[in-house]
């Protein structure tokens, strides 16, 4: 016995997919089942296995303006993946685990705020609802997620971009070589939370030894001065030397040693796409290193230890990269203040947003109150484009879950006002300060209510 | 005629039944150190000036299995693993000797590593040094491709002929590699004393001029023809409560969700039936300390029994978990809740004033009268049993799930019978039913339901097959054997016609062919397997099963 007991929940979705040669498809965990069933994990007493569940839709609205509703933005398979992640802070956060592991499928890393269909193979954003339901439930407030997927977590990273309390961090393959062609070192997060979002874009091939650099010399420094009550790891595999969707050249080795020194409190299952060569190893790893068992004999059956090496040059870049973004992070506050000063009393950016699954197009225009006492309320105004000249205008407001007084009437305010604009088709309020969501439809003036 | 004979921990019990009827019951207490005696004393019994060819069938359960295996009296067997990438195999725990042997196959059935022969020579030139008679070789995901195992098992006997080698794919078929290590390893640690047993037991039948077959329960609730049982006995592990589940479905209505209670001396064995069919462990039986592949009713075990010491704690009492001899008014040393049951005149057994003595002294202790006092044990012990039956539905309601469609099924059952069976404290079950809003039950010959169960269950058969057509090869978990697929574009329905065919033959071989239209496929699914964009072959999973049951010939009770 290690200590450890970690919870485990493994949904693979065996009768869900988004279509039958899509890489989200029915086989994509079934090699992953056949190899920690046949190491009997289950049976370790270290592992507890937990019993996926449904979330419930408000969960979502928690997080998520769906357009036009919930409903519409998920199936019974993405209310599993959430609800898992559910189940699991609840057991964690009851303390009869140590940590967790929700490895389970759809993914949800690329869902932003608002939802028009599915992006990068997401939906809804798993660990953004399993953060928000944890803080909202049991009162903490200082959550770091670290997205160790190979893309860039964008839509975690524009769902917590302005609050000061969430530390997102992310490392990836290059933006400039790979889907979904953001996550550069100037998103630093919105002017309140400057550096409270650190973009990590690694050179494509990067093994294992470029990574734990970064892991050593960057996370877990930042990590341990944040100094969070809760660390998720937004667990992606894509970054594994065979992945058919990315260039890097990570080993199961590598990605269970990332989860030992990282020891993440919660890890959700994001990307990975090598469904042989790949997961069944890596999760067999990340298992075992959560679990605290030794995981040294698990490797990819054409693996030679040291066969990825780092050039100078690589070496060299990711170096100074790692120098860069520490010194942002050792300059946060100073660069809050200057954000906060240019911004004036509300900060607006426009953002136009592709949906590759669903082939739409969306155009957002956002603003944010540079409150004195909160991190603002903030406004979307997002009309998406879905082909054969057909849209949807919808307008969202959002109360964050610390927000102030003033910021939640202002933001009341500004949802009734806007029942009556015949701009948008349904207009949104998220409250979560009053665990309050609710959705007006401007045509059939009626409102649904989370 | 049927004959249903159960050696229980305790009591050995045996039943003749005729057209539906029971006529005939025995008991003698089970001498432990004499198992064929106790079985045949009681068969005696019960046969005696009946017309031996109006026998039809004898079905034995009997403790052999779990006493050789609780007294250390196995064969030593020397594990041989070979377990490839993964866990450190140092972290299972399957006893003393075990090898490590390189060489790896992969889930496919693809080898990733050979196999190190000149290791496994060496290995296996150091065991019969040692004097090992009987070795297990099992290699992770040697279901899915036998060659190393069977290679490994070829070099052992080239060493040295006498040894005995048992391959972990001939054991189970199922995922989970120290499951079936340890489960090969007590299949070959229990035959050599089996097969005695069995002998001595044919042998002690043919005696008595029985023509009738013989056949042994499983653990699964399944009866087996006694020879084609030595192939593994370990099977027939833990076929005491399955007789008693067996039983409580021949006593009960069909199709209804039940509670079998059977209250012993010191424990009360829990087990559940859902819609008529008895719940099977999903993972397989716990063995001493080694957790299996055997397939056994999923059966909770409370320290919970008639004989239970009781003690004033506070102002209430505490039972068990240990017991000192018999209850207080059958002439024992302390007082029990069946002490408490006699002297509350629920049950009818031992001396009415030994029962009272005993709970005007644990009345003394906690200043109440012996009533109030004799009414705590009982509800002391009904809580217990209700809240264990709670549990029992809830860890049911709680096994994982890998699909939408049964995450999304699984509704919450509760019970309509809890029903009492066994020699025990049979006073408790109405009263527990009562707590728990259900029909309590206590059938007619309750105390032999075990035997009856016996008698009257069914052949009980699975079959796991998987066809991988990229690879062009099917194999059958249970048997071990592998064959070819020609059709890459295979299809469920055609998966589902092979499973059904090698069902049949399957059944034949193991002597219980007359039952193999009762098998069903129990799940089936395909995956297609995509590389890049295309589909370049499927895997297909189908599972048959023949479920536990009643024979035609049983029509007393419920069916
Ligand atoms: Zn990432
Ligand atoms: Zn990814
Ligand atoms: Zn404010």
């Amino acid at each position: 016995m290690t200590g450890k007991r970690m919870g485990l929940i493994f949904f693979p979705a065996f009768d869900w997919s988004i279509s039958p040669t899509h890489p989200e498809r029915e086989e994509r965990l079934l090699y992953t089942r056949d190899q920690i069933f046949e190491e009997g994990l289950m049976d370790l007493p270290e592992v507890e296995e937990y019993k996926p569940r449904l979330a419930e839709l408000k969960d979502i609205a928690r997080v998520h303006l769906c357009v036009p509703n919930v409903e519409a933005q998920v199936t019974d398979a993405h209310l599993i993946a959430a609800g898992s992640t559910l189940v699991l802070a609840d057991a964690y956060m009851d303390k009869k685990i140590t940590n967790a592991f929700a490895l389970v499928r759809p993914p949800g890393h690329h869902s932003m705020r608002v939802a028009h269909g599915n992006r990068g193979f997401c939906n809804v954003n798993n660990e953004a609802i399993m953060v928000e339901y944890i803080r909202r439930k049991y009162g903490i407030r200082k959550v770091a997620i670290v997205d160790t997927d190979v893309h860039h977590g964008d839509g975690t990273q524009e769902i917590f971009y302005h609050d000061p309390d969430v530390l997102f961090i992310s490392f990836h393959q290059d933006g400039r070589t790979l889907y979904p062609g953001s996550g550069f070192m100037d998103e630093l997060g919105g002017p309140k939370a400057m550096a409270r979002t650190i973009n990590i874009p690694l050179p494509p091939e990067t093994p294992d030894e470029g990574i734990h650099y970064v892991l050593d010399e960057l996370v877990l420094p930042i990590l341990k001065e944040f100094d969070p009550q809760l660390v998720v790891n937004s667990a992606g595999q894509d970054n594994h030397y065979t992945d058919p969707l990315a260039n890097m050249r990570f080993s199961a080795q590598g990605y269970a040693r990332l989860n030992e020194k990282l020891s993440p409190d919660i890890a959700v299952l994001e990307g990975g796409y090598a469904i042989e060569t790949a997961l069944p190893y890596v999760n067999t790893g990340i298992i075992l290193a959560m679990a605290g068992l030794d995981y040294s004999h698990v490797r990819e059956p054409d693996f030679v230890p040291g066969q990825f090496q780092m050039s100078r040059t690589m070496k060299a870049t990711i170096e100074a990269i790692v120098q860069h973004q520490k010194d942002a992070w050792d300059r946060r506050d100073e660069l809050t203040d200057t954000a906060v000063s240019r911004a004036g009393p509300f900060y607006r950016r426009k953002k136009s947003i592709f949906y590759d699954t669903d082939m739409i197009s969306e155009s957002q225009e956002e603003s944010v109150r540079m409150c004195p006492h909160c991190s603002g309320y903030m406004t979307i105004s997002s009309r998406a484009s879905k082909g054969y000249g057909t849209s949807d205008r919808v307008f969202g407001v959002f109360v964050p879950l610390f927000a102030c007084h003033r910021c939640r009437e202002e933001a009341k305010e500004e949802y009734e006002s806007r029942k009556t604009d015949s701009a948008f088709d349904y207009i949104y309020l998220q409250d979560k300060t009053a665990d309050d969501y609710r959705c007006y439809s401007v045509h059939e003036k009626n409102e649904r209510v989370y | 005629m049927l004959i249903g004979i159960d050696v229980g921990g305790t009591t050995t019990d045996a039943v003749l039944i005729e057209e539906g009827k029971v006529i005939r019951t025995a008991k003698v207490p089970t001498d432990h150190d004499n198992l064929l005696e106790c079985l045949i004393s009681p068969l005696d019994d019960i046969i005696r000036d009946v017309p031996l060819e109006k026998i039809e069938r004898v079905v034995l359960s009997t403790t052999l299995i779990t006493n050789l295996i609780a007294e250390g009296k196995t064969d030593p067997v020397a594990l041989v693993l070979e377990p490839g990438p993964g866990m450190n195999p140092d972290d299972y725990t399957l006893g003393d000797e075990v090898h490590i042997i390189r060489g790896a196959i992969d889930f496919r059935g693809r080898e990733i590593q050979p196999l190190d022969e000149k290791q496994m020579k060496n290995v296996a030139a150091t065991l019969a040094d040692r004097g090992y008679e009987k070795i297990a070789v099992v290699s992770k995901f040697g279901q899915r491709n036998s060659a190393h195992e069977e290679r490994m098992k070829a070099i052992i006997t080239g060493v040295s002929p006498k040894i005995q080698v048992e391959m972990g794919h001939q054991a189970s078929g199922w995922l989970n590699f120290p499951r079936r290590a340890a489960t090969t390893m007590l299949k070959v640690a229990t035959q050599d004393r089996y097969r005695k047993f069995a002998a001595e037991i044919n042998k002690a039948i043919s005696q008595r001029k029985i023509k009738a077959p013989v056949y042994i329960l499983k653990a699964d609730g399944g009866t087996l023809p006694l020879d084609k049982s030595m192939e593994s006995p370990v099977e027939t592990i833990f076929s005491g409560p399955a007789a008693s589940s067996m039983g409580v479905m021949a006593l009960t209505p069909p199709d209804q969700t039940s509670v079998v209670v059977d209250i012993g001396g010191t424990t009360t064995d829990l087990a559940l039936i859902l819609d008529g069919k008895p719940l099977i462990s999903s993972t397989g039986a716990k063995v001493d300390s080694f957790l299996t592949h055997i397939r056994a009713f999923s059966v909770k075990s409370v320290a919970l029994g008639g004989d239970s010491i009781v003690r004033a704690a506070g102002d209430g009492v505490t039972l068990g978990p240990e017991r000192a001899g018999p209850a207080f008014c059958l002439g024992g040393p302390e007082p029990t809740p069946t002490d408490a049951m006699k002297f509350l005149e629920m049950i009818d057994i031992g001396d009415g004033s030994l029962a009272e003595e005993a709970m005007v002294g644990l009345g003394r202790e906690l200043d109440c009268s012996a009533e109030d006092v004799a009414r705590k044990v009982v509800d002391v012990a009904v809580e217990t049993l209700v809240r264990e039956i709670d549990q029992m539905f809830l860890a049911w309601e709680q096994e994982p799930a890998y699909r939408v469609w049964e995450v999304l099924q699984k509704e919450k059952i509760r019970p309509q019978n809890v029903v009492g069976v066994g020699g025990g404290s049979l006073g408790l079950v109405p009263l527990v039913a009562e707590r728990m809003n259900t029909t309590g039950i206590i059938p007619e010959n309750a105390t032999v339901a075990n035997a009856i169960g016996a008698a009257v269950a069914r052949p009980t058969l699975t079959l796991t097959f998987r066809a991988d057509t990229e690879r062009g090869v099917y194999t059958v978990a249970e048997d071990g054997t592998s064959g070819e697929v020609r059709d890459r574009k295979m299809d469920l329905e055609q998966a589902e016609d092979m499973a059904r065919k090698l069902i049949v033959e399957r059944a034949e071989r193991l002597g219980v062919g007359e039952y193999a239209g009762e098998a069903v496929v129990t799940h089936s699914e395909v995956f297609n397997m995509v590389r890049g964009w295309s589909t370049v072959g499927r895997l297909l999973d189908v599972e048959m099963e023949i479920p536990a049951g009643l024979i035609s010939e049983w029509t007393g009770g419920g069916r």
